[in-house]
């Protein structure tokens, strides 16, 4: 190495430095440490405990109550996520169209989005509500239903409600990307259809899909891995209720560490769920890496 | 083979009009080009004999049908994009199947015509590839081969070599012209280079601002420009326009330029006698040339070798002329030197309307401009 090069290389170290520190801080310390916490028994509020080992591990795997609730987290992940992709994409496509307000309905469309969960769950527990909520209310006015549904506080209501607010609040993420995907398809690909005799729907399988394929491989990636975590949404509408029908993963690490104050087991269920989503986050970057390598 | 009529056909984007008042018959197993620079309407006029873009007025018909609201892939037209709009997703085979596909083509058929096209265009290697690993050229020729595959009664091409190289254009003009005399198909060709236009058409339609300013042979064209419009936008370097005067004096006939007075052939004079009439000149650079004997002089203000010749620019009193002279010419700057007009290669226009006024004009009527 010559003098030059090294200098470049020292510098080069220095630039970096700042980020590694950061990263380290707030990424590889707590996740070694959420690791190291798992093998201890803890009692939250102390902080106290003593080493177990692999037994915290050794009840999550051979709990029902865990498995049961991974089975729950997949349900709200896939539900919320079909959801989600379908209405996302659909909009994306009206909103590419030029309709009248298009401008208008595109920012209208971002709105679920910005709102504050928090916000956006109290409206919701608010529309849902058994006693004067106003979807009871129209339904009944319909004359679809002749009671009051009980929809947070029964089961498969529950889950549906949840999944379906998280497909409110989360669509617009879809519509966002695949609408920028949208807009930098030539015209001339749908043109050159439409003179090789393709309709409507043949331009839609076989020029906008194929164009969407990428965009899409990566929207539902990344909606996968920020489903599964997802806790504010889930925590605020039902709790996890009834009868621990949607208490996702989050959830339980939540109620481990400062309902039952076992920092340890909560430990131990972060590390159990943070290895699941592995798989999904290393598809994610053979993908990208994919991508960026063509 | 079928002919192309375009009647009467009008084009507005909102309230601005592209196209005012088009008439134009491109014959059965033609190749024409719209030769026009940009905004002339080449590409509308194009656009809406695919159907990509509707006519706000008048007819279009190809072969008996009028096609105004015939959808683009029921026309049985094909089109070659500027950008080749190949299917980025698609192998080359796959995209030169698809128009079989989407016509409902037996599949058992596919294999056969894909290898009839792969054969002419020299794609049989590259079936397997993806658009995004072909040159160019070769993207091009997949076009040509999507294009070709389905056999339609017309093909359109939208400046289908611009974004090419000089070379490979030079190679791909040639196999177009190859391609058009084998399968014998009606083509229209958009572009704004005069040179594509020269050489493969059968007949040029020059536009500009939308209005059609003359359609005819390409040594028509060049030879006989029916305005000044036409006159200045083909030919490289450009032919020299200068105010000059026909004077009629003893019924002989006198051109007037830069203070020289050139008399005119009797077959030149006009029946139009007016004594003096304004009128604007029209040489080729080849029209005008170094005389030997005595003549009119013409001081030297610029000479660009190009090699196998040499563009001079010469000042006669205070018109400019560009003269093409041989490569090794020997010409100082500044230098009077005699100079001759190849009187019966001149083209007069009037002044006013920029119309072509030699009385030479012996083409047929049909072929004379319908400009303005």
């Amino acid at each position: 190495m010559t003098p030059l090069e090294r200098r470049y290389a020292l510098l080069g170290l220095a630039l970096i430095a700042p980020t590694v520190l950061i990263l380290t801080a707030v990424i590889v310390y707590p996740l070694l440490s959420a690791i190291y916490l798992s093998f201890f028994s803890i009692y939250t509020p102390t902080l106290a405990g003593k080493a177990v080992g692999l037994e915290n591990y050794r009840t999550i795997l051979s709990s029902a109550y865990f498995w049961h609730a991974l089975w729950t987290t997949f349900v709200w992940t896939a539900g919320t996520l079909v959801l989600q992709i379908g209405f996302g994409v659909g909009m994306a496509l009206l909103l590419n169209q030029n309709i009248l307000f298009r401008s208008l309905a595109r920012s209208l469309v971002l709105f679920p989005y910005f709102i504050s969960t928090v916000v956006a769950v109290l409206v919701w527990r608010w529309l849902f509500n058994d006693l004067y909520g106003i979807l009871n209310h129209l339904l009944i006015a319909a004359g679809v239903i002749d009671m009051p549904v009980d929809w947070l506080g029964s089961m498969p209501n529950a889950m549906v409600s949840v999944i379906t607010v998280g497909a409110w609040k989360f669509f617009p993420f879809v519509v966002i990307a695949v609408l920028a995907r949208l807009q930098t398809i030539p015209e001339h690909l749908y043109e050159a259809a439409r003179i090789d005799g393709a309709g409507t729907f043949s331009r839609f399988t076989d020029v906008t899909l194929p164009q969407l394929r990428d965009v899409l491989s990566i929207v539902i990636l990344l909606r996968i891995i920020w489903d599964f975590k997802e806790f504010d949404l889930i925590y605020l509408l039902t709790g996890g209720g009834p009868m621990d029908n949607t208490r996702t993963l989050p959830l339980i690490v939540y109620q481990q560490a400062f309902g039952l104050n076992q920092m340890g087991m909560a430990a131990a269920y972060a590390v159990a769920m943070m290895v699941v989503m592995l798989v999904f986050m290393l598809a994610y970057l053979a993908y990208s890496r994919d991508r960026s390598t063509p | 083979m079928v002919n192309v009529i375009f009647n009467k056909v009008q084009k507005a984007f909102g309230s601005v009009v592209a196209i005012p008042d088009l008439n134009l018959e491109i014959g059965s197993g033609e190749f024409v080009s719209l030769l026009g620079p940009s905004g002339c309407g080449k590409t509308t006029t194009l656009r809406m004999l695919a159907g990509l873009e509707q006519p706000t007025g008048g007819e279009i018909r190809i072969g008996e049908r009028a096609v105004n609201n015939v959808a683009p892939g029921e026309r049985d037209i094909a089109m070659v994009f500027q950008s080749y709009a190949l299917y980025p997703h698609m192998t080359v085979g796959q995209n030169i199947a698809y128009p079989l596909k989407k016509r409902g083509v037996p599949k058992s058929e596919h294999p056969a015509r894909i290898k009839a096209v792969a054969d002419l265009l020299q794609l049989g290697p590259l079936l397997e590839r993806r658009p995004k690993q072909l040159s160019g050229g070769q993207q091009q020729r997949v076009a040509l081969g999507r294009a070709l595959v389905r056999d339609p009664k017309v093909f359109l091409l939208d400046e289908p070599l611009s974004n090419l190289d000089a070379k490979l254009r030079a190679h791909m003009r040639t196999e177009l012209i190859e391609l058009h005399r084998r399968l014998g198909k009606t083509m229209v060709y958009v572009t704004h280079d005069q040179l594509e236009a020269m050489t493969m058409s059968t007949r040029i339609a020059v536009m500009h601002q939308g209005h059609l300013q003359q359609f005819a042979t390409p040594s028509e064209i060049y030879n006989r420009p029916a305005n000044t419009f036409v006159a200045s936008f083909i030919g490289t370097p450009s032919m020299t326009l200068v105010e000059a005067e026909i004077e009629m004096a003893e019924g002989a006939a006198f051109l007037l330029v830069g203070g020289q007075r050139f008399p005119l052939p009797p077959s030149l004079v006009m029946a139009d006698s007016r004594h003096r009439r304004p009128i604007t000149l029209g040489v080729r650079p080849e029209d005008i040339s170094i005389a030997s004997g005595e003549a009119a002089r013409a001081s030297v203000k610029l000479v660009e070798p190009t090699g196998h010749e040499s563009i001079v620019t010469l000042d006669l009193g205070g018109a400019h002329f560009v003269m093409r002279a041989a490569g090794d010419v020997a010409l100082r700057l500044g230098e009077a030197v005699p100079i001759a007009l190849r009187i019966d290669r001149l083209h007069f226009f009037d002044r006013e309307s920029g119309q072509r006024i030699n009385t030479d004009a012996e083409r047929p009527a049909e072929f004379r401009s319908i400009a303005r």
